[in-house]
């Protein structure tokens, strides 16, 4: 009559498959010691939501994304993400302690600091903090005097090398980068570079406006205005450190050094304007420009919500959640086994594999930057697929009981009754597919994480139940030859030829 | 286990409702009573939008603005709780005990500026962890910019435009238009419900609630189109016969998918159920509960439409059509209903170029009376105790 959905080879190769994928899987990341990536909520952290004060273009925002990032790396905590969601950053800091802490040095607006050069120091070979820097040695100081600049070319005519002295002692981590200190700091884009820089002489708030451009020749210059406070101060720095270099120093990194108007012999005001040249490239010198201009950011930022959870309250919810899937999940297991009785046993396989093979898949992907963490709202995500899961074995089971209503035998039930059901489940897994894409896509916050463990077990359904249900159920089906096989205890399920009597 | 099946089918000849439905024998009138479920829809909707006019929503800090500290302590007050907040300078704080040691202190705090909003809640978080205990690290804290909570409300009814559209496309292209219509209207019933229950009852409105809501106009939808495939199925195959009216093809696909039904919401909403109990009650995860709750609300009522509002719509619908009026119009003059059991239909369909002969049809005035009739004597159960052939 009916086609066979599948031969009794392929059959048994993809139910082996299966189960042997679904848990080999687990045990390997089990193996590997994997879990998943805990969201805050369960790990205790930080989260902040900060919102551009005025309008800001999308380059802006990354820009923002960029300079927040290394803000929250420098502050040498692991797991920290800093995502654009719209408009919107959010910062999270999964599993810190003391989240307020954190939460004052990444909402703080970062300043730019204008310290003197003292010297190069050598690429740290070993990394000792220590409380206080040595001094340069004299040779190595980057002075005036050493430097010699050579005012017809405008460059240096002495080429100092970096002080070996330093090449024991760590660069400047961003927290103890005190204004006031003298600091070792990283140059932008050079790796390796390293200057040891005198305490700050000015800040940026010195700053009005600075735009990159190109001068007559072609090179791409910053071109900066001074506040009406900051110009005579700058004066004084460019004074005191006059054909020597001063560094623009952003959130611990050195954007530029630039020498104090090499090209003259004696000092001049500035009266209120500069110009930065070098060997700048567009976007370098556009960096700049956003840098000195904005201090930290291009944008100012507003914190639209700020969340702070503490470890203690992450466990416990990591615990009520879990102990809630679990309580649900045996619920249900023990009603599809009061229910469908042997065939039930179908769905407690089945739904084991499942678990298994998400599990592993959450591992997995915690160990990748693409997925969301797995928090609260992903747990509810998967608690409520758990319905559409076992929902597609009672659409096959109930149509099983159909077509052996129908009087048809145990052996052809189980392929036309497979054979419509997929249909359905297709159907409605589309639907659910569907809305877990568009609420990914479109939503913000704990939404996402919710939309995206939701659509992956509904993915996972579809395979499991052409991979799984189908050749077990139908396996059994071919193999039931009495009514009192495993698949005739359904209610209802009447072998065939007593319709015909 | 097995032998208990049989042996209540052979000493039970009319088994009670629920074997009915494990057997497949029912015959509930979902089409034929709409007036009936309609009302019992149309009176909580608008009691809730009646609420929701009158009360509005209590909405939480997220919508609203404002701050608020959560301390876990086993030995502790919610007055004792309040003097501590009020000791640190926080004017008019809300205080309340979630779960079973959970205390949650609210207040609105955006009039100040950010440096002293900063200093105050640091001041609270202070004075709550010494009050509990516990250190300041324990204090869960949670401030909000009064447009926050907007910007995720106006993102989620982005989508939920988004998906309203491309799920009544699905629903067209799959099925057709009118199953659109009917899913459609099903959902927004589902809306309704969940939006009126939570300001009749006064559950407070958090983003959570937004997602919540979202996942029940999905899963309302996706048990909609089950019980639609079903339907299509008999439009395609019994329909064509015509014997039976859409309206009662409806009906049978109703009943035939009625313990799928029970048994898909059961599951569904057990690990809910389990969610709001085990997870926000006895072990007192609070930020379950605002999913739970939402969840709980919304798949019963998502389970209910599919069943009750939408298959009923459909038949409406579709009986305007030219095709299916004359049919309907029929099975009115024929006097008596026909309520097929899914299991007279199950073995109507399994012989196949038989014909639906008019005596075996079900002939009660009340169909609920007279449970599956046709070809009554040919599947009772007691042709189980035999061998096959």
């Amino acid at each position: 009559m009916a086609q066979q959905v599948g031969s009794r080879r392929s059959l048994i190769v993809s139910l082996i498959l299966t189960i042997a994928i679904a848990f080999g899987s687990l045990v390997a990341t089990l193996s590997l010691g994997w879990g998943p990536k805990l969201g805050l909520d369960l790990a205790g952290g930080l989260s902040v939501v900060y919102k551009p004060a005025t309008h800001a273009s999308t380059a802006d925002m990354q820009e923002v994304v960029t300079i927040l990032n290394n803000r929250v790396n420098g502050l040498g905590v692991s797991g920290a993400t800093v995502n654009l969601q719209g408009k919107n950053v959010v910062v999270s800091v999964p599993g810190v302690t003391d989240a307020r802490r954190i939460l004052q040095l990444v909402g703080e607006t970062a300043q730019l600091l204008f310290r003197p050069v003292l010297c190069e120091a050598t690429e740290a070979k070993k990394t000792d903090a220590v409380a206080k820097l040595p001094s340069c040695g004299s040779s190595y100081l980057f002075s005036a005097a050493n430097l010699d600049v050579n005012t017809s070319t405008g460059e240096p005519s002495n080429n100092i090398s970096p002080d070996p002295s330093f090449s024991n002692i760590a660069t400047t981590k961003p927290n103890k980068d005190n204004p006031k200190d003298e600091v070792i700091l990283p140059y932008l884009g050079e790796s390796g570079v390293r200057y040891v820089l005198g305490p700050a002489q000015l800040t940026g708030t010195a700053v009005a406006k600075a735009t990159a451009g190109q001068n007559q020749i072609g090179q791409w210059v910053v071109d900066y205005t001074l506040t009406k406070t900051g110009s005579p101060a700058w004066d004084k720095v460019a004074e005191a450190n006059f054909h020597a270099e001063v560094a623009i120093e952003l959130d611990g990194v050195i954007q530029s050094a630039p020498l104090i108007l090499p090209s003259q012999s004696a000092f001049t005001s500035f009266n209120g304007q500069g110009e930065i040249s070098g060997s700048f490239t567009e976007s370098s010198a556009k960096d700049l420009a956003v840098a000195m201009e904005f201090g930290a950011l291009p944008v100012r930022l507003n914190p639209l919500d700020t969340v702070t959870v503490s470890p203690t309250l992450g466990h416990s919810s990591l615990v009520a959640g879990l102990g809630a899937g679990l309580v649900g999940l045996l619920l249900v297991l023990l009603y599809t086994i009061l229910y469908y009785r042997a065939l039930g046993l179908v769905i407690v396989l089945g739904l084991a594999a499942t678990a298994a093979l998400l599990w592993a898949i959450i591992s997995a992907l915690g160990h990748t930057a693409f997925a969301p963490s797995f928090d609260l709202a992903g747990i509810t995500g998967i608690i409520v697929s758990i319905g559409i899961t076992v929902d597609s074995y009672i659409v096959y089971f109930e149509r099983l009981k159909d077509e052996a209503r129908a009087g048809r035998s145990v052996r052809t039930s189980v392929d036309r009754g497979f054979r419509s059901a997929w249909r359905t489940v297709l159907a409605a897994d589309t639907v659910s597919l569907l809305a877990a894409i568009l609420l990914y896509l479109i939503a913000v916050g704990d939404v996402r994480g919710f939309a995206f463990f939701l659509g992956l077990s509904t993915l996972m359904d579809v395979f499991m139940t052409w991979y799984f249900t189908r050749p077990l159920v139908i396996l059994l089906g071919r193999r039931s030859t009495s009514s009192t096989s495993a698949l005739s205890m359904v209610a209802g399920l009447t072998p065939g030829v007593s319709a015909h009597e | 286990m097995s032998d208990d099946v049989m042996t209540d089918e052979t000493e039970e000849k009319t088994p009670g409702r629920l074997g009915r439905i494990y057997q497949g024998r029912t015959t509930v009138d979902f089409v034929g009573r709409k007036r009936t479920w309609f009302t019992i829809s149309m009176v909580i909707i608008v009691l809730g939008l009646a609420s929701l006019g009158i009360r509005g929503f209590n909405l939480g800090i997220d919508f609203k603005g404002g701050s608020s500290w959560e301390v876990q302590t086993s030995h502790s007050t919610v007055a004792a709780i309040t003097s501590a907040a009020e000791k640190a300078g926080l004017r008019d704080p809300t205080v309340e005990k979630l779960g079973s040691k959970t205390y949650q202190v609210t207040a609105d705090i955006n009039s100040l500026s950010a440096d002293s909003q900063t200093a105050l809640i640091n001041k609270v978080a202070n004075s709550l962890a010494k009050t509990a205990g516990v250190s300041t690290n324990q204090v869960s804290v949670t401030s909000v910019g009064p447009t926050w909570g907007s910007q995720i409300t106006h993102r989620a009814l982005e989508a939920l435009i988004v998906f309203f559209i491309a799920v009544v496309a699905y629903i067209s292209i799959r099925f057709e238009p009118k199953m659109a219509l009917a899913a459609f209207i099903a959902m927004v019933h589902d809306l309704l419900v969940t939006v009126g229950v939570y300001s009749l009852f006064g559950l407070q409105i958090t983003p959570d609630t937004v997602i919540a809501i979202l996942t029940i106009l999905g899963y309302s939808l996706y048990d909609t189109v089950v019980v639609f495939d079903r339907v299509r199925d008999n439009a395609g195959g019994i329909l064509k016969s015509g014997d039976l009216s859409y309206g009662e093809m409806v009906n049978l696909s109703m009943n035939q998918t009625l313990a799928r039904s029970i048994n898909t919401s059961l599951v569904a909403i057990l690990p809910v159920l389990s969610v709001l109990v085990v997870g926000a009650d006895i072990l007192g995860a609070t930020t379950l509960q605002s999913y739970g709750l939402a969840l709980f609300v919304g798949l019963m009522s998502g389970a209910y439409s599919s069943i009750f509002i939408a298959s009923p719509l459909l038949a409406i619908m579709k009986e305007r059509e030219p095709r299916f009026r004359e049919m309907a119009e029929r099975a009115r003059l024929r006097s008596d209903q026909r309520v097929l059991t899914p299991a007279a239909a199950a073995l109507y369909a399994g012989e196949g170029a038989q014909r639906l002969a008019r005596p075996t049809a079900s002939s009660g005035p009340r169909p609920r009376s007279a449970p599956g009739t046709l070809s009554r004597g040919t599947i009772q159960a007691r042709a189980r105790k035999q061998k096959r052939r």
